[in-house]
């Protein structure tokens, strides 16, 4: 088949039939139906797009995997800032001192809690409310993933209880509430755990 | 822990780096870079340059990642930052080519990324005709086909990366695929 023309005797153009594929956009759609022309572009225009998921597909099992040699040095290269939030101050017994603990050190704690649970993985941490400001009230939204196979219910349960109980240790936060949004149920196959 | 980063979802991964998880955000550095490097050795041609851009990116992905607004597509957002730190460094290259004189303005980008090591993977006929056919389209049409069909890029971000209308990547795809599919049905 060759294709010695962009317009078509239609009228139509290959141009059209591109725009067509990407956005389904199309002024006369009955018309793909019936004309052979349009119908032989879009079967050219479709094995063009197989050849180049082919490429891709190609080019992305060139690249290599992900835990391959070049994405450990790149990533032994990074050197990644902390995130250390606002600050939030702790009580201190003499006035001389100034005691201060990082927002990024209550959400990292936040994190480990969830993620030792067995079958949860925490996602976002958001403390609500004005933690500079000793005593006012703050709320804790976790985001949760649970691995299939895992009773939600109880986990959220628990999860709660051992949060309540980490934060009273290890700040002075004044919990108002702990939230737990559970986003994810993963249907993760044993064997790759 | 860090096996189960691997199995859960985009969101939770980019939600965990946006709040300083570095292991979370290597996480996802494994499960896209792949992807990113073929995407930056199509566009750059250059296995080197390829690899400079995924660091750069991924260096420019953790300052900018809180400000994702969507965690859920933070793989289309990659991508993204790969097209556009590529056509970067491709601009980068054609000014240096052009001061040190017209007999080095060698256009490092017409280097088919097809020649390397890259041919040990087997590829078919197909493959083969498809990126003889790629590396002879005009830059700026190449830079359209790839960033859309590799990338999957939308005509508006295409339009964006590359600081051109909606309309000519419109324009320059069609006469991407036109060229190619004659270049293709050729070979046929």
């Amino acid at each position: 088949m060759s294709m010695p023309h962009d317009v078509f005797e239609c009228g139509h153009t290959l141009e059209e039939l591109s725009l067509y594929l990407d956005t389904g956009e199309f002024p006369d759609p009955p018309h793909l139906e019936s004309c052979p022309e349009c119908r032989s572009g879009l079967d050219s225009l479709r094995r063009l797009s197989a050849a180049g998921e082919e490429l891709f597909a190609n080019d992305l099992a060139a690249a290599g995997s992900g835990r391959d040699d070049w994405m450990k040095d790149i990533l032994a290269n990074l050197t990644l800032e902390l995130r250390p939030g606002r600050s939030i101050p702790l009580h201190s017994d003499d006035p001389a001192d100034t005691l201060s603990e990082t927002e990024g050190s209550v959400i990292a704690l936040v994190r480990s809690v969830a993620d030792s649970l067995p079958g949860a993985v925490a996602g976002k941490v958001r403390l609500e409310g004005d933690v500079t400001v000793p005593g006012e009230p703050v709320a804790v939204h976790v985001d949760l993933a649970v691995l299939f196979g895992h009773p939600l219910m109880p986990r959220a349960a628990s999860l709660r209880q051992d949060l309540a109980t980490a934060l009273a240790r290890h700040t002075e936060l004044n919990i108002s509430a702990i939230d737990i949004t559970v986003t994810d149920v993963i249907d993760a196959p044993r064997e790759e755990l | 822990m860090r096996d189960q980063l691997d199995v859960v979802p985009d969101a939770i991964l980019a939600g965990r780096a946006a709040d300083g998880d570095t292991a979370a955000f290597e996480s996802l550095a494994r499960r896209y870079g792949p992807h990113m490097r073929a995407s930056a050795r199509r566009l750059t041609g250059s296995y080197a340059d390829a690899d400079d851009v995924v660091q750069e990116v991924l260096v420019q992905a953790w300052q900018q990642l809180d400000t994702l607004r969507e965690p859920a597509a933070v793989k289309a957002w990659l991508l993204r930052l790969t097209g556009s730190r590529s056509i970067d460094l491709l601009r980068r290259r054609r000014n240096h080519a052009s001061l040190t004189g017209p007999e080095d303005d060698q256009p490092a980008d017409a280097v088919s990324p097809g020649a390397g090591p890259e041919t040990a993977v087997v590829a078919g006929a197909g493959i083969t005709s498809l990126k003889a056919a790629l590396s002879a389209l005009p830059e700026e049409q190449r830079r359209c086909w790839v960033l859309k069909e590799i990338n999957g890029q939308s005509y508006d971000e295409i339009a964006r990366t590359l600081n051109i209308s909606p309309a000519s990547v419109r324009g320059r795809l069609a006469r991407a695929r036109i060229t190619l599919v004659r270049e293709m049905e050729d070979w046929r």
